[in-house]
């Protein structure tokens, strides 16, 4: 503490102690005038002298400050225990202070001022970085959550829009010739649209979507921006910058950020932040684009692959249902097909099949098996013959992977339908009748692909209305589960079910069958399992609904 | 318990699911409810050129499509579930009736009347895994459709992994996603979960989720609609919220950390086991029952084991104890009397003692039971 | 010697003379199926002078169409190292794989022809009596 000696020049030494502190020191008496002051203080506060008023050398803030302190009537020195006052803080030319009050006995009272800028600015910026950085892993979050193109241009440009300007538009690399802009207004939602426009016509647009030449952020000028750039309603565009959206080694696209004239323009260190968000949206959009590359891909393939949806023809109901063993998987070893007769009033041919092995292998073989009984079809009268050459076809020294099938010719004649059927080493079709009564049908043979001939009995048989023939894989009949674990579905029991699907239309039993399997499964591992249901229909009304051939009352 | 009954509990709970559901979006008038007659007798006895006649014809004579949809088929439909659980028709019958509901449906959806053009956005209907009964979610299909939404259908029982797939290939709007059986809630968490997970919304429908939509809320879904034409009425107001990116199924749900439901999932197989056996002795008519019998009786336990885990996964005792008390009407009305059930959830309680939320739920279930057990089916409407 | 490849198929070798006998215990699916494959092969190679190969299958629990394709395999392997094939003490299982797929026979009926006739040279050790429409040979069998 000042003695108040310091006054007569017995404190002259400590004055001069504190004269020489590195920290600015002045004295103000109650009548609000400078007493004392040290070097310090007059570099910062020019032109102060013992006398001057105090309210004339210092800032506002700091002679507000003390006359409060006097108002106060704070007695000198804080008691033993208790806080010293306050600081107050302020602005000195362009630097930022703290000024800590020390009453002195006499009522004067010595502010020493503290310089805090360098502490103040550390504390803007990491205030700034904390906010950067929580909305850069919001970006993050949001953007990794998508693999949809769409999706993530609508994040992008909405997250932009939101924190970084006062409206963003995400535009995408096209090989068409519309550019897909998506454009988000501050608070909006983002919108979709496709311009046709030559993006090479706006400085830094076309190599941002190119990726080459490496470009940095480009600032265009606002009057050159082309009408489809500024969104309806934005008002006058102040500042525009174009900044790539570098994907994983391909360009995903541009980020075009528009300010409004009034608002702040961008700064350096913004335009550099901007660049970090850009290079994760355009990581997210690039993945997204890869993903949906692969998937179109897939698509295609799979196409091809996929069980086909069945539907009345001439008079025959068909229907069936397919489960692959994976959830995550669409096709496997099982498969069937319907080929309509290619004369009317011929048998239409339906084929059934389980190839060994599983997933994508798998049915890339059924693929296969598919394509050739399809190539054999003019020959389909003759299931043996057919069987025959699908053997030899499938034949292979390499392998030993068979395939066993049913073939099934279904006409109808009448209200019923003519069947004949050739199990190729597959389990035997079960045939319900309008009794209730459950037949195995009398056809056995051998698998088909792995031995040099493949013999084939085939059996001939009629369904009366409302009667169904079912074939099926043995996903079904060998699904383990039950309510009390361990059991399997088998063959009694499916025998058991079908019985009371008698008069059921063919895509009920279907669905019966494959719900109570799966239910008997639960949770549990399955192989695939297929099941189609060929029916003489109860009623001689054609089915009006079939969605291939034209119905009675569809136009 | 009863191993007479004819049905499966799962496909009951859906038919009576659908009861509830078509009644409450329903409008009248004295046409619809004429068609609904026409349709319901034409339906009854599988006379699908009659059904899909009394369709087209409606439209023809310039009946709104979507009423036709929701006042007439999805009426009929709630009537095959009334009818089903007063045993007044089989289960081939009830199949063979929603079967040419579905082909109803279908003839609708070719016809002049019904065609549009896309106006709006995309939007994906799915059943949840497990769900089998798909005319809710067909119905809905049909009536966005209508009004204009471009709609991809999914169908019945759809994986969670093809929906995300679905969704990541898509640029849909937001996901509708039905599930009628109560017991199917978990895995309809774990996919509003994931779809929200990519961003998109849930809308969700359907009797699973409660009259009132209560465990629509519980897991967390966007948006809950009663009925078709709800949910058709709110997507029409404007866009669904963004769902939260972080949402985690244990946010919904932190009464799971006790590991009750987790347990009794896992070992539901050797759960039943036991209880079967022990129900021997609780249970001394089951001594006389034939081989189908005694596997009915297992999965009618397996049913119970699935509503109690069901009940411990929303943490919400009425939902067991409304499904032992329907069960016991179900049973009343194909004159079976419950009294398997009392003993059985005794059973099951003694083998699950150490759980305390299993125990409170299944004395609940016992309490709500005692005075139906007296109750006859006309005390049913 | 045992083997123990990491799935849920264990083959048991014993060894004599001219004949050697493997012990299958497990199942024989889409996981296991090559394990078995391999030790056949690699002993077939190893052991030239081999007459017959037992295949003992008691202990398997489950054989899936990978399994059977398998077993195919080994038979035509046997066929062209002149080596009989035997599969001992069938389960009823497999016997019931066997028959719906029309394999037994083929399977369990010694070659008609030389020990070193390839498959493909028209023995048919199948008697169901049925029409031939079609009679195609299969491939050459050398690997």
């Amino acid at each position: 503490m000042v003695s108040t000696q310091a006054q007569t020049g017995v404190g002259a030494q400590q004055a001069s102690l504190w004269g020489v502190a590195p920290y600015p020191v002045l004295v103000a008496d109650e009548q609000g005038r400078v007493v004392l002051h040290n070097d310090a203080a007059d570099v910062l506060l020019p032109g102060i002298r013992p006398g001057t008023p105090f309210a004339d050398v210092v800032p506002a803030w700091l002679s507000a400050a003390h006359d409060a302190l006097r108002a106060a009537g704070r007695t000198p020195g804080p008691p033993a225990g208790q806080e010293p006052d306050a600081p107050v803080t302020g602005v000195i030319g362009e630097r930022a202070f703290e000024a800590h009050p020390t009453p002195r006995d006499d009522g004067t009272v010595a502010w020493w001022l503290v310089d805090d800028t360098d502490h103040l600015l550390a504390q803007r910026a990491l205030r700034m970085e904390r906010k950067r950085t929580a909305f850069l892993s919001e970006a993050s979050s949001t953007l990794l959550s998508s693999l949809n193109l769409g999706r993530c241009m609508d994040v992008t440009a909405q997250l932009a829009a939101e924190h970084l300007a006062d409206a963003a538009l995400v535009i995408a690399p096209t090989h068409g010739r519309r550019l897909p802009v998506v454009t988000c207004l501050r608070g909006g939602t983002p919108v979709l649209a496709h311009e046709s426009v030559d993006p090479d016509e706006v400085p830094g647009l076309g190599e941002a979507l190119r990726g080459f030449p490496p470009v940095p952020s480009r600032w265009i000028d606002p009057s050159t921006a082309p009408v489809w750039m500024v969104p309806e309603g934005f008002g006058t565009v102040g500042s525009i910058v174009i900044t790539p959206l570098p994907g994983h080694g391909v360009p995903a696209g541009a980020l075009v950020l528009l300010r409004r004239s009034g608002g702040a323009a961008f700064t350096e260190s913004e335009e550099v932040f901007a660049r970090l968000f850009a290079a994760r949206a355009g990581a997210a959009m690039s993945a997204a684009r890869l993903y949906a590359e692969q998937t179109s891909i897939t698509e295609v393939l799979m196409r091809e692959l996929l069980p086909p949806s069945l539907h009345q023809i001439s008079g025959v109901d068909y229907a069936g249902g397919y489960r692959p063993s994976a959830d995550h998987e669409r096709v496997g070893g099982d498969f069937y097909d319907v080929h309509p007769a290619a004369v009317e009033g011929e048998a239409s041919l339906v084929a059934l099949g389980d190839v060994c092995g599983k997933g994508l292998e798998a049915a890339v073989l059924t693929g296969k098996i598919r394509n050739t009984l399809h190539a054999l079809l003019p020959l389909a009268d003759d299931h043996q013959r057919m069987i025959s050459l699908l053997n030899t076809a499938l034949l292979n020294s390499h392998h030993t992977r068979f395939v066993t099938l049913v073939l099934a010719s279904a006409v109808r004649e009448g209200n019923a339908v003519n069947l004949r059927l050739t199990s190729a080493g597959h389990l035997t079709p079960l045939i319900v009748r309008a009794s209730g009564a459950v037949e195995e049908a009398e056809t056995r043979g051998t698998l088909v692909g792995a031995m040099p001939e493949a013999p084939a009995r085939t059996t001939a048989l009629t369904l009366a209305p409302g009667e169904s023939c079912v074939l099926y894989t043995d996903g079904i009949t060998e699904a383990e589960g039950g309510p009390m674990g361990g059991a399997q579905f088998g063959e009694e029991r499916l025998k058991r079910i079908l019985s009371e699907c008698v008069g059921m239309p063919s895509e009920s039993i279907v669905e019966r069958v494959q719900m109570l399997a799966a239910q008997w499964v639960g949770k549990g591992r399955h192989d695939d399992m297929a099941v189609v249901v060929i029916s003489a229909p109860r009623t001689h009304h054609l089915s009006a609904v079939n969605g291939h051939t034209r119905g009675r009352f569809t136009a | 318990m009863s191993t007479r009954t004819p049905h499966r509990p799962p496909a009951a709970e859906t038919v009576r699911d659908t009861v509830t559901e078509s009644v409450g979006g329903t409008v009248g008038g004295p046409v619809v409810e004429q068609l609904a007659d026409e349709l319901w007798d034409a339906v009854s006895v599988a006379d699908e050129y009659t059904a899909v006649e009394v369709v087209l014809g409606a439209l023809e004579r310039g009946v709104d499509p979507e009423s036709v949809l929701l006042d007439v088929i999805a009426r009929v439909q709630g009537k095959v579930g009334e009818e089903w659980a007063a045993d007044r028709l089989s289960v081939a019958q009830e199949h063979a009736a929603t079967a040419i509901n579905e082909r109803a449906v279908a003839a609708l959806s070719l016809h002049p009347a019904a065609r549009t053009t896309p106006t709006r956005g995309r939007i994906t209907v799915a059943c949840v895994d497990g769900e089998w009964h798909a005319l809710p979610a067909r119905l809905l299909a049909e009536v966005l459709t209508l009004r204009g939404w471009q709609v991809d259908y999914l169908g019945a029982q759809v994986p969670a992994p093809h929906l995300i797939a679905h969704l990541h290939r898509t640029d849909s709007y937001a996901v509708a996603l039905s599930s009628s059986i109560a017991t199917r809630l978990p895995t309809a968490h774990a996919a509003i979960t994931a779809c929200q997970a990519v961003g998109v919304p849930v809308l969700v429908g359907g009797a699973a989720f409660g009259p009132d939509g209560r465990y629509a809320t519980l897991l967390d879904a966007d948006v809950w609609a009663p009925d078709a034409r709800t949910a058709a009425d709110r997507l029409a107001l404007g866009p669904l919220p963004r769902p939260r990116p972080d949402h985690q199924q244990l946010d919904d749900l932190p009464h799971l950390a006790d590991q009750e439901y987790t347990l009794i999932t896992r070992n539901s197989a050797s759960l039943v086991r036991a209880v079967f056996t022990a129900l021997q002795d609780a249970f001394p008519a089951m001594r006389t029952y034939s081989e189908v019998q005694l596997e009915r009786t297992a999965e009618d336990l397996a049913h119970i084991v699935d509503f109690l885990a069901t009940a411990l996964y929303l943490g919400d005792e009425d939902l067991f104890a409304g499904f032992i008390t329907w069960t016991a009407q179900i049973l009343t009305a194909r004159g079976v009397p419950a009294s398997s059930l009392p003993p059985t959830l005794a059973v099951l309680g003694r083998e699950l003692k150490d759980f305390p939320r299993a125990t409170r739920i299944l004395e609940r279930g016992a309490e709500d039971l005692t005075p139906v057990d007296h109750s006859t089916a006309e005390s049913r409407s | 010697m045992t083997m123990l490849p990491p799935a849920h198929l264990r083959l048991t070798t014993v060894d004599t003379e001219d004949t050697v006998r493997i012990e299958l215990d497990g199942e024989l699916d889409y996981e296991t199926a090559d394990s078995l494959l391999t030790a056949v092969t690699d002993l077939l190679a190893a052991r030239p002078r081999l007459h017959n190969l037992h295949l003992h299958c008691a202990g398997l629990d489950n054989v899936d169409s990978m399994g059977l394709s398998v077993l195919l395999m080994i038979r035509r392997r046997t066929d062209q190292a002149g080596v009989r094939l035997h599969l001992d003490d069938r389960t009823t299982t497999l016997e019931r794989l066997l028959t719906i797929t029309g394999s037994l026979e083929y399977l369990t009926t010694s070659p008609t022809g030389t020990a070193n006739s390839s498959p493909g040279t028209g023995e048919d050790p199948r008697t169901s009596g049925e029409a031939m429409t079609a009679r195609p040979t299969g491939p050459d069998s050398t690997t």
